[in-house]
């Protein structure tokens, strides 16, 4: 039956538990409340330890927080990283998104840096500053970096923060066992969409959604073992997703992935969704890394990584490139429906249109189309938040009653 | 001359094909070897990346199975240029502008959605020119949402 305004407006008949009030997807000070609270204190993936393989090689990385970073390789083969910031006058030290800098010069007045962020030149420095100021003073300011799970770059804007490995705990135990060798990034892709990063973040935390990709339904949910997946909950708002064997010869032009991956089972896929919005993504032949950087409450950046073996021969990597693009390649099966269903979310949540609630309703005793990790995201969402995410505006809103069975 | 702009209406017929959904039109372009590659440079990770390679066959699949899936359904106009034609026996290279631009169903406003180079091996062994090869470099790598259908 269709709604009244009255009605439409009514919080949904779950426990608060089980749906959210969409405006924690569109205001701005929410928004601006989770850079802070969420992102700056969270460990984020920057990159890959494959992107800057030798001494000097660097990798720029916007943090979400709208700081500019450098992860840089330095002379002793430890990756740091620091604001890409000029401590003089503020200027963008190095401009292109990777390359090689033995001294990182900024070109507005020729100060250069050293990998380990000390100052080791400042041009004319006597004649302007006498003995009132020297490189010794002019740093760069380091943030904190940590190698690990996989072999990514993690950053750490609060200098106080709890290790990587506390902030992770046991989330991806499940894909320990595949990560042992050593990883290669062989495709990169951003995608700016206009719609929250949340929403993203939601699509890889549920498997509900398959009704939107032709091809999961044909090789996953159609076929054995599909419903046995399950979701486990850790601390810290992660979640995983138990594996199951896709059957690829089921979708016309498709066929087994030959190539596999070391110890893990034919056709097999994990997920492990780390808060607040990053996504390991093991799926056969490829692990695939997303990080949603949000760019406002309607706008979000996702940097897609696919990852094979550093050892591959050429003939396996082309064959994982292959299984890749077919399914998340930008021009992919799925990537493009997945992306194509949060703008709509986006375009359907954003201010103004009447958007009232998102339901994470269903229960099915934590399988694959059970609503749990997205749920088990929100009470820790709702935690660092401070703010209920069925009442982000602190309305006093009652619980409503269960509905009826 | 002739030769040439045979060569130069067949790129562009294959954009129009395409443009129209025309696939079966676009396939009866190409040669049975025919293959298609998009190509992007990621100076971010420093690297080429392949993010389409089809044979004839894979091609055939794609387009077979689009109907299947869930699709954005703006049109998409390509803009070609025919730049340099290099002749060498039976058959030629080919190198042109591209640039896609993507037309909203709602309310009709076009924006230029990707600008790319395509680079053609035709082949010229006797009847009509056919497409033996396509690799499509693409300069723009935020493709928003993406999309199925290739350029």
């Amino acid at each position: 039956m269709a709604k009244t305004a009255m009605q439409w407006n009514a919080p949904p008949k779950f426990p608060a538990s089980h749906y959210v009030d969409s405006r924690i997807y569109t205001d701005q000070a929410i928004h601006d409340e989770e850079v802070e609270r969420l992102f700056k204190p969270s460990w984020i993936i920057a990159c890959h330890e494959s992107e800057i393989p030798s001494a000097y090689d660097y990798r720029l990385f916007t943090h979400p927080a709208g700081v500019p970073l450098i992860v840089v390789r330095g002379e002793d083969m430890k990756v740091r990283s620091f604001y890409n910031i000029c401590p003089h006058r503020g200027n963008t030290i190095l401009y292109d998104p990777a390359g090689n800098a033995k001294r990182m010069t900024c070109i507005f007045h020729a100060w250069s840096f050293d990998t380990r962020g000390n100052c080791i030149e400042i041009s004319r420095a006597e004649q302007g500053y006498q003995k009132r100021f020297c490189k010794e003073d002019a740093g760069l300011r380091e943030v904190k970096l940590e190698i690990g799970f996989g072999g990514f770059a993690w950053v750490n804007l609060d200098d106080a923060s709890c290790t990587l490995r506390e902030y992770i705990g046991p989330a991806l135990d499940v894909l320990d066992p595949f990560m042992q060798e050593p990883l290669e990034v062989f495709h990169f892709n951003r995608a700016v969409v206009n719609t929250n990063y949340k929403l993203w973040h939601d699509t890889n935390s549920e498997f509900y959604h398959d009704f939107v990709h032709y091809f999961n339904r044909i090789t996953g949910m159609m076929q054995p073992g599909y419903f046995d997946r399950k979701y486990t909950a850790f601390e810290n708002g992660h979640a995983s997703v138990g594996s199951m064997s896709i059957q690829y010869d089921k979708y016309e032009g498709s066929k087994e992935r030959a190539v596999g991956w070391p110890g893990l089972a034919p056709g097999g896929w994990y997920m492990v969704d780390l808060f607040p919005a990053m996504t390991y993504n093991l799926r056969t032949s490829v692990l695939r890394i997303d990080t949603a950087l949000p760019l406002g409450p309607n706008k979000v950046a996702i940097e897609f990584r696919g990852l094979g073996l550093k050892r591959d021969t050429p003939a396996q990597r082309a064959q994982r490139v292959f299984d890749h693009n077919t399914i998340w390649g930008p021009f992919g099966r799925n990537l493009h429906e997945d992306l194509l269903a949060v703008h709509g979310q986006g375009r359907a949540m954003r201010e103004g249109t009447g958007s009232r609630w998102v339901i994470h309703g269903r229960e099915e005793n934590s399988t694959i189309h059970d609503e749990v990790g997205m749920r088990h995201f929100y009470a820790e969402w709702s935690r660092r938040m401070g703010r209920k995410s069925y009442d982000p505006m602190r309305e006093g809103r009652p619980e409503p009653a269960r509905a009826a069975a | 001359m002739e030769q040439r702009q045979q060569i130069e209406e067949l790129v562009y017929r294959s954009c129009l094909a395409l443009d129209d959904r025309d696939y079966k039109g676009f396939l009866a372009l190409c040669d049975p070897g025919f293959r298609y590659k998009v190509m992007v440079y990621s100076p971010e990770i420093r690297k080429d990346m392949v993010w389409l390679d089809h044979d004839r066959a894979g091609m055939e699949t794609l387009f077979v199975n689009l109907p299947r899936h869930n699709s954005d359904h703006s049109p998409l106009s390509r803009h070609a240029t025919v730049y340099t034609v290099k002749v060498q026996g039976q058959q030629a290279e080919v190198v042109s502008a591209l640039q896609v631009f993507r037309t909203a169903l709602d309310g009709g406003a076009t924006e230029l959605y990707s600008v790319a180079r395509l680079i053609d091996t035709i082949k010229l062994d006797g009847g009509e020119p056919r497409l033996a090869s396509r690799v499509v470099k693409v300069e723009t790598r935020q493709l928003g949402f993406g999309s199925h259908i290739p350029f």
